[in-house]
């Protein structure tokens, strides 16, 4: 099996379930971490929206409450990010990816706008829709090799089901990769940029760190 | 004879289909929502097919993270539609004011015998019976502090299996209790969910 990860560079056990780090895998949660500790410092940005034909404009307010709401939100997003690129364990990986859906969606859901709410009620409608790919393929893996372990699984000898792999990264392109990012387009309008970022930046890294997964196992 | 695994993942997929095909012809907001919860179900079918102890252990989670995000996208539909009135006190059924204390005592007794998961989902079911029928005026923070606690015990409880096996009876006893308090207290704060000033 084809090693795209690289050594590992730190491994830390849980019995037979452990979190490994590779170069890879280092690069993504170092970039996880940097953009967490971001959203930890920034304050929300003022957005304005200008009338059209005239000078008169718009000045959106973030309130102190829906900005800690948010904060906490885009933290726990980035944990979950942080867990996902670092867990050894398919299943783990596969809760952490439905995490960052459900913290995509809580980022968002104190904005009272109602593009923004119908926009987060139709991607967390995608999102939940996608676990069922996301834990099938899983459980399919588990079923077919008996173990979840992806250090196990990457060490051969076990015949990974191809539909496995595809219902695995089916289950995280539906969390918020092309296609499915249209559902997620429509929430960017929420003011409090640095926020936002996290829902774009945790699909992404958990998109890499799958295609990782995919190959090795 | 047909094997009971490929079956069963016959019989997944096919309801997975028909899921899909009633979310993708469905418009309503709501029903869709309760569609979801139909692809959710054969989610934890898939893992169950598993049949083993370890996909026992892993449907939990999965249902946790169904669960939750069923009610994160329900309270948005909320905010959504504009739904803020609290529902109003209509069931006047005398049945409820007598039998809360004695059927939640009884349950309350026979979930602490039991003890563990399945004791607290027991006691649980009491005590959400209680707080259904009955004022729930109570001081909930106390409630969530004792969840709280005893949550941080069943870890410790998992610590000492792993560093201690020796000590593996008073674990058991520790985690078995502390899971006892913690599903308990977690199922009794369903039984106050409609509204008003602790919702």
């Amino acid at each position: 099996m084809p090693d795209i990860g690289g050594i590992d560079l730190f491994v830390l056990e849980f019995g037979d379930i452990l979190h490994y780090y590779t170069p890879y895998t280092t690069t993504l949660f170092l970039l996880a971490l940097i953009f967490t500790a971001l959203a930890i410092v920034s304050r929300p940005e003022g957005q304005i929206d200008i009338a059209f034909g005239g000078d008169a404009y718009y000045a959106k307010e973030t309130t102190l409450p829906e900005m800690r709401f948010r904060r906490f939100m885009a933290i726990a997003c980035g944990l979950a990010t942080m867990g996902a690129m670092g867990s050894g364990d398919l299943f783990n990986f596969t809760l952490f990816a439905s995490l960052v859906g459900i913290t995509n969606v809580g980022i968002v859901a104190a904005v009272k706008n109602r593009h923004v709410l119908n926009a987060a009620y139709e991607y967390g409608i995608v999102a939940m829709v996608a676990t069922l790919p996301l834990f099938g393929g899983a459980a399919l893996i588990l079923a077919t090799t008996g173990t979840l372990s992806i250090p196990a699984l990457a060490a051969g000898g076990f015949a990974v089901p191809f539909v496995g792999k595809a219902l695995l990264v089916l289950g995280v392109i539906g969390e918020g990769m092309a296609p499915f990012y249209a559902a997620k387009a429509e929430m960017f309008r929420a003011p409090g940029a640095p926020y936002v970022i996290m829902c774009s930046l945790s699909s992404l890294l958990i998109f890499l760190r799958v295609v990782e997964i995919a190959i090795t196992i | 004879m047909i094997p009971a695994y490929p079956l069963g993942l016959l019989v997944a997929f096919a309801s997975a289909g028909i899921a899909f095909f009633a979310l993708m012809r469905e418009t309503d907001g709501l029903h869709r929502l309760l569609l979801t919860d139909l692809i959710e179900v054969v989610t934890l079918a898939f893992i169950a097919l598993v049949g083993t102890d370890l996909a026992e252990a892993l449907i939990l989670p999965g249902l946790v993270v169904g669960a939750s995000e069923l009610i994160a996208l329900s309270e948005i539909y909320r905010i959504k539609e504009g739904y803020t009135r609290p529902p109003a006190d209509s069931l006047q059924i005398e049945v409820m004011e007598s039998a809360p204390a004695i059927l939640a005592a009884i349950l309350v007794v026979y979930g602490i015998v039991l003890s563990g998961f399945s004791g607290g989902a027991v006691a649980g079911l009491g005590v959400i019976f209680y707080f259904l029928c009955r004022d729930h005026n109570e001081r909930f923070e106390l409630i969530e502090t004792a969840s709280g606690y005893s949550w941080v015990l069943w870890i410790i409880a998992f610590f000492v299996f792993m560093i201690f096996p020796e000590y593996w009876f008073f674990a058991v006893m520790l985690a078995g209790s502390a899971i006892l308090v913690k599903v308990m207290a977690k199922m009794s704060l369903i039984g106050t969910m409609r509204g008003g000033p602790n919702a």
